[in-house]
């Protein structure tokens, strides 16, 4: 019987700080033992319990692509035990990671169809994953139009600023950044986003939203896409809750029946209908 | 099926024996309390016997085990050692309600999706012999409420039934006809079957309370949000009680603990009723009150369990209501929905 406490040993090849406030960071993990890497077979949207000696575990979202061979990257901001002590680590440190857990974004329910990606500040990691596997050449031809939409509060606060550089120069991709307070420094779009959504006004025809961003973001944007006339089946996020196990054990990031950690992280707004009003 | 019967007096030597072969717990008086303790060369007394105070899930589910342990290394960390500790052992004298908790958290641990090999281990190795209650031992049981009954035998591998002058020992399982041998040789006739089935009648019969407690699912599906929710919980202190002593309460957390250069992962038991049990790093809660705590649980049970196992995650036992400090009543807040 596989044991599904007990992480995989990876060591931590590269670190990339992503903000100018330089609390959040992307780690690359590679695996120490070959077998480990052929096994952790995984999907955008997914996520895994990064483990740390002696602070103990955090969920976080797979941020590289399956595309990406030879490694997994997780983006992490610096907030509690664990993530405080990921942020001290040097290059080469051996931890554990423990995975892949949780759904995946629909990939099937995806494909053939034209893709509204909208993002908000720091949430945007596995709609990193998702971008980039919908953009690798062996599947580029899977998915329709893809537009991009992403927004932070400032230009210094934009993660993954290479990638947004070279997405922003591919045909296949429309991509819309913008930030809501711009600098001197900034030449791009300033406005929030529910407000470049509304101007892109992409359409809802053979049309799916992946949207996850704080709040504040989710609640202005949904409307948005209502007016759209996208229905709720095709307007996908992914749910955050306190975890522990992540899988379906412990009992606490549950939402009605279903839990977070297992049944999700990524639901439709008509599955999401359907539960408790608890997250 | 294999049947025997025992002579009343020859029951605790039984266990005795057993208990010189394997680790065999038996329900032993510790000061005011009953609890499943080793035998170990001590005498095993049934007579009188009512309930443990602690449901026996401790022993599939600890209430605080050991996951692994890690080494520090130049590098981080390195995992030690996997640790599973789990060797053959008896559980003597389970309630049958008590018994019924384990088929209700095998559902959970031994989940097709995700098997816990911590408590699946310890589960097959252990062998269960409850004691059917001939007489409800509390005015608070009301395990034919939520699908049990006082002779149950869901998580039963060998069933005593008190015939009055006989123990009827049914061997029910594998497991369970392991044990035969040591119940000796006097089959059991028809005539013990039907005194056996009477008694299961009767003593079920006598359970007074009666709570509607599948009945209520539909409002729980359909009441999310209900003023009754804002009355239940107020004068509980969120001491736990009700989820430590809760044979089927399962909720865990997981932490670390580090000496030196050698840390272990552990698991120990965590509470719905506590505040912490949800809250975020960010300080956002999505249980920020006892309202939605107490919420959790009732639902837990009597809906969410329901959805996903197709069964109610209590047995009635009645141990949270008699020891809760403020004299919540789960029978009553099921009564009180079942009004609404």
């Amino acid at each position: 019987m596989q044991n599904p406490y007990v992480p995989i040993p990876v060591e931590v090849s590269k670190i990339i700080t992503e903000v100018d406030t330089k609390d959040i960071k992307t780690f690359r993990l590679s695996f120490i033992n070959k077998a480990d890497e052929e096994n952790f077979k995984y999907l955008p949207g997914q996520f895994a319990e990064l483990s740390v000696f002696g602070k103990g575990e955090s969920p976080i979202g797979i941020a590289s692509s399956p595309t990406q061979k030879g490694y997994i990257e997780f983006t992490v901001q610096k907030a509690g035990q664990v993530t405080t002590f990921l942020h001290e680590m040097e290059e080469g440190t051996h931890m554990g990671v423990r995975g892949p857990l949780g759904n995946s974004w629909p990939i099937e329910f995806l494909e053939g169809k034209n893709i509204v990606v909208v993002g908000g500040g720091f949430a945007f990691t596995t709609l990193r994953s998702l971008i980039n596997y919908m953009i690798h050449g062996d599947n580029r031809k899977r998915f329709g139009d893809i537009t991009v939409i992403y927004g932070a509060r400032t230009p210094g606060l934009l993660i993954y600023k290479d990638e947004l550089e070279e997405w922003g120069k591919r045909k296949d991709l429309n991509l819309n950044v913008t930030v809501d307070k711009a600098d001197s420094t900034w030449k791009g779009r300033e406005g929030f986003v529910p407000t470049v959504c509304k101007e892109v006004a992409p359409s809802s025809d053979n049309a799916v939203a992946v949207i996850c961003g704080p709040p504040i973001m989710i609640r202005f944007t949904l409307p948005v896409f209502f007016d759209l006339k996208f229905s709720k089946e095709n307007i996908l996020t992914s749910l955050e809750m306190r975890m522990k196990c992540g899988i379906g054990k412990c009992g606490r990031c549950n939402v009605g029946s279903k839990y977070v950690c297992k049944d999700g992280p990524v639901f439709s707004l008509a599955e999401l209908d359907k539960l408790t009003k608890e997250y | 099926m294999e049947k025997l019967l025992v002579k009343k007096n020859e029951l605790a030597g039984i266990a005795e024996k057993i208990a010189g072969e394997t680790n065999l717990y038996a329900p032993v008086k510790d000061e005011d309390n009953v609890l499943f303790t080793l035998l170990k060369g001590t005498k095993c007394e049934l007579e009188g016997y009512k309930n443990t105070k602690n449901a026996p899930k401790g022993f599939f589910f600890p209430r605080s085990e050991t996951l692994m342990r890690y080494k520090r290394t130049d590098k981080g960390m390195e995992l030690a050692d996997v640790v599973n500790e789990s060797g053959p052992a008896v559980l003597f004298g389970v309630r049958p309600c008590d018994a019924r908790s384990f088929a209700l958290l095998d559902m959970l641990f031994d989940q097709e999706s995700y098997r816990d090999p911590y408590y699946i281990d310890k589960r097959n190795n252990t062998t269960v012999v409850a004691l059917a209650c001939v007489h409800p031992p509390y005015s608070t049981c009301f395990c034919t409420s939520v699908g049990g009954s006082p002779a149950s035998t869901d998580g039963v591998d060998v069933m005593l039934t008190d015939l009055g002058d006989a123990y009827l020992a049914e061997f029910l399982t594998d497991k369970g006809a392991k044990l035969a041998k040591y119940f000796g040789s006097v089959k059991a006739d028809a005539a013990s079957d039907t005194k056996k089935s009477e008694l299961a009648a009767s003593a079920a019969k006598e359970i007074k309370s009666a709570v509607p407690a599948k009945e209520i699912k539909k409002f729980l599906d359909e009441n999310f949000e209900h003023p009754f929710w804002e009355t239940l919980h107020k004068k509980c202190l969120a001491c736990g009680t009700c989820t430590f002593l809760c044979p089927t309460c399962h909720c865990f957390d997981i932490q670390d603990e580090v000496k030196d250069a050698d840390g272990k992962r552990l698991r120990n038991w965590d509470s719905c009723m506590f505040p912490l049990f949800t809250k975020e790093t960010s300080g956002h809660n999505p249980r920020p009150s006892q309202k939605e705590r107490w919420r959790q649980r009732v639902m837990h049970k009597f809906r969410y369990y329901v959805d996903n196992f197709n069964a109610i995650a209590c047995v009635g036992c009645g141990r949270c209501v008699m020891y809760c400090p403020v004299n919540m009543d789960i029978r009553k807040i099921v009564e009180d929905i079942s009004k609404l």
